[in-house]
């Protein structure tokens, strides 16, 4: 893939070339290229430009403060070596580990935590839908995937506040039911506002949105080759050896990709924090995600260049686990004709 | 040829710049004074119209200046002031904005004394006290314009279905509790609002059985306030921390603030809750944080501007009157007010025509821009014609009512709740992260976190 990027040359059409193509095809060229012109000019000012302004940010210390835009001035790495000693930010990873006994969390070890949480279960639970979605004795096939589909077009923001009313310790109607079924009220569990039950809690928020990943996965299992499970059938083989053997490495390359989608968006984890807990860390900081602290260090502070630093390092550590992850694929990820050298 | 045409445009746009310039240089027109909005209120569509229609007023008035609005939308009017600022190339007027808004550019106003002494302003039309909350360090870094004075909003049909009396409407009133008469203080408060916390049964915070877990009706709601402001109303106004220099600034928060904080905590968290908790005043039952509104809190302690937002409750034909604010454990009443003005940024080439600018904003052009700010004026003969139009908007509301506002304006709360600090913007987030924290905390460890908030501010104080 890599390769094929860094040769991207060769699918531009040298100069000798456009001077060979016929009117025709030069006309479609041109016609090409105007029509691209706005997204690419779209792309330099409102993609590349930010980001390499806020590389550039990143070295400097430009934060508003008091009203003024201090002078940028170069400051190499400081901000760099702020980060590194930054208890809130916990980069350091001896931090992810303390702050369990400590009880102060760091935002890395509290999104670290979470995905550990949530990403499982992020993975399985639309599996597990799939895989129920395509069983052949299922009947109304078509409600119910619709059913499960159609959260997900519910607009995030509103599904969280829908979310928010239902947990609410206090009014929402899951902890009424759980008082009418015989539950104390002191034994209900306090959701959103306990260390304890916060993540949970937004796994079930993120839960409810999964039917995009649903889909994905069914149309893995729909592309598997009937003829392997007629075979496995004639071997003699169970249900389960039949998943693990057939089913799980064909589909691998889908449970691959949400998988990638799923540690970046982790990563990116922001808007229920900010929306459930006002942004604050609360509980005990346990909802202080790395990019709600990156959010408030840059947009709540102004302080526009750590806020920088704090992005860059977690582009860094996203591309870091990409990496890890495509070294990973070739021992779990089966591509059905790739030859591997 | 292309060539030649190319050129031939290039000496056209070079010698016309040139033109241009040198046709700036030696114009010698009216000032221009440039207004910025977009701080605090002022962006809305219908305010717009009425802004242009109040430069337009201006500028047909004299012919010495000329007054240009530059609107900004207030999600980035705080970064283009920031660099307009830095770049030395702000604005000549900034405004309306409130203590919040002025903070974040604290040192960047214009002392006004020497422009109300050089076009001989008459002050004289405001209250003294006013005039006052405006001075800081020794200037006078603003005027009044527009005023929010407190008040206990209240919901006259609770208190008569439980048999307590409403409070009082002029300050120095004595308020009646099972025959006897005591201060309008906070500790009166707290009682009648814990008789005004019903639970789903009918039972109030007082009464054995009563359900704290399915409570229908709040005794009282610190309506929109931060936690800064709970404490000014229950303890009165107080500087949060001393110093001159970074390394030098400490959190001097008064021990009576604590105390403030702690009553607030157990009014939500304590054996006979009044206070809606966190969770409680966020459902939707609750009105998101609106609960007044929802005409399930008896009692908000809340500003002239809330008047803004109860449309709900008087759609649902409930009736609200107000009480004045009540007094603290000194006997003196910790009023509040919030406060929108003008203010001239202090690198102004033409301080004494952004002079003029302001005064006339603050005065004639007021009679326009108060209405469509939904602002109370400050000067007192404007306030008539305030109050028409709020009553229209709520007529059951008795003239004694609104005659509490009037009485407020003679408790401001100086230093204002909202008051600077140093690195005010994360300074001011840690507070909220603390309030955040007692509004949904049940059981917390309230002494410790104090103090780490202290640890805190120290800290961020001298960043």
């Amino acid at each position: 893939m890599f390769e094929e990027l860094s040769n991207f040359r060769k699918y531009l059409p040298s100069r000798k070339s456009f001077r060979n193509m016929t009117p025709l095809a030069r006309r479609e060229l041109k016609s090409g290229m105007a029509f691209l012109t706005p997204w690419i000019i779209g792309f330099f000012a409102f993609t590349l430009l930010p980001i390499v302004a806020s590389l550039i940010f990143s070295f400097m210390n430009l934060s508003i403060t008091d009203g003024l835009l201090s002078p940028p001035k170069f400051v190499g790495f400081d901000n760099y070596v702020t980060l590194l000693n930054d208890r809130q930010a916990g980069v350091d990873p001896r931090t992810w580990i303390n702050w369990f006994s400590s009880g102060t969390p760091t935002s890395m070890g509290v999104t670290i935590t979470f995905a550990l949480v949530s990403l499982p279960i992020g993975i399985l639970f639309p599996l597990g839908l799939a895989v129920l979605m395509n069983n052949p004795n299922l009947k109304g096939k078509m409600l119910f995937r619709s059913l499960f589909y159609m959260p997900f077009i519910v607009p995030f923001v509103a599904s969280v506040f829908l979310w928010g009313g239902m947990l609410n310790s206090e009014t929402g109607w899951i902890n009424r039911v759980l008082i009418a079924l015989g539950m104390a009220k002191e034994a209900t569990p306090d959701w959103a506002n306990s260390t304890f039950w916060v993540y949970p809690t937004y796994t079930i928020m993120g839960i409810w949105g999964v039917g995009n990943a649903m889909l994905i996965m069914l149309a893995g299992l729909q592309s598997v080759p009937t003829e392997l499970y007629d075979a496995a059938t004639v071997d003699g083989a169970n249900g389960w050896h039949t998943f693990w053997k057939i089913t799980f490495p064909m589909i691998s390359p889908v449970i691959f990709y949400n998988l990638t989608l799923g540690i970046v968006g982790v990563f990116q984890y922001f808007l229920v924090p900010l929306v459930v807990n006002n942004g604050t860390g609360r509980p005990g900081g346990a909802t202080m995600f790395y990019s709600l602290y990156l959010f408030r260090n840059f947009f709540t502070f102004q302080d526009m260049s750590y806020g920088s630093t704090l992005a860059w390092f977690l582009f860094i550590i996203i591309l870091l686990i990409t990496f890890v992850l495509f070294g990973t694929a070739k021992y779990w990820v089966y591509y059905a004709g790739e030859s591997r050298s | 040829m292309k060539k030649k045409l190319l050129a031939t445009l290039g000496l056209l746009i070079i010698a016309s710049m040139v033109l241009s310039a040198c046709g700036a240089g030696a114009a010698a027109g009216p000032v221009k004074i440039r207004w910025f909005v977009g701080l605090g209120t002022g962006t809305d569509p219908a305010q717009v119209t009425v802004q242009e229609e109040v430069v337009k007023d201006f500028n047909a008035s004299q012919d010495e200046i000329e007054l240009v609005l530059e609107i900004v939308p207030f999600d980035s009017a705080r970064d283009t002031l920031s660099t307009q600022i830095a770049s030395g190339a702000g604005p000549d007027i900034v405004g309306p904005v409130g203590w919040g808004g002025s903070n974040d550019f604290y040192g960047q106003w214009l002392d006004l004394t020497d422009a109300i002494a050089a076009t001989k302003f008459d002050t004289s039309i405001f209250d003294p006290a006013l005039i006052k909350f405006y001075q800081v360090e020794g200037e006078q870094v603003g005027l009044p314009f527009a005023v929010f004075p407190g008040a206990m909003y209240f919901i006259p049909a609770m208190f008569d279905e439980a048999g307590l009396a409403y409070p009082p409407q002029k300050y120095g009133e004595k308020y009646v509790l099972d025959g006897n008469e005591v201060d309008w203080n906070w500790d009166t408060v707290t009682e009648v609002a814990k008789r005004l916390t019903i639970d789903v049964n009918g039972l109030n915070s007082t009464e054995e059985g009563f359900d704290r877990s399915q409570i229908v009706q709040v005794g009282y709601s610190a309506q929109w306030q931060s936690v800064l402001s709970v404490a000014t109303f229950y303890d009165g106004a107080a500087n949060i921390y001393s110093g001159d220099a970074k390394g030098s600034y400490e959190s001097t928060i008064p021990a009576g603030w604590q105390d403030a904080w702690q009553w607030y905590y157990d009014g939500m968290w304590g054996d006979q809750p009044f206070i809606p908790t966190g969770p409680l005043n966020a459902a939707p039952e609750f009105g998101n944080g609106n609960a007044f509104n929802t005409g399930k809190g008896a009692m908000g302690l809340t500003q002239t501007w809330y008047t803004c937002c109860l449309a709900d409750l008087a759609a649902s034909g409930t009736e609200f009157q107000l009480g004045i604010q009540p007094m603290g454990a000194d006997g003196e009443v910790n009023g509040r007010i919030d406060a929108d003005t003008f203010r001239i940024w202090k690198g102004t080439k033409n301080p004494n025509e952004a002079f003029k600018v302001l005064s006339y904003l603050i005065t004639t052009g007021g009679d326009k821009l108060l209405p469509t700010y939904g602002a109370m004026p400050a000067i007192p003969s404007k306030t008539e014609a305030f109050f028409k139009v709020k009553s229209e908007q709520y007529p059951f509301v008795t003239p004694e009512s609104w005659d509490v506002f009037v009485q407020g304006l003679a408790y401001p709360d100086t230093p204002s709740s909202e008051q600077y600090q140093p690195n005010s913007i994360e300074a001011s987030a840690r507070f909220a992260t603390f309030f955040d924290l007692m509004n949904n905390t049940e059981g917390l460890d309230f002494e410790g976190e104090y103090a780490k908030l202290v640890d805190d501010l120290n800290t961020i104080y001298n960043k």
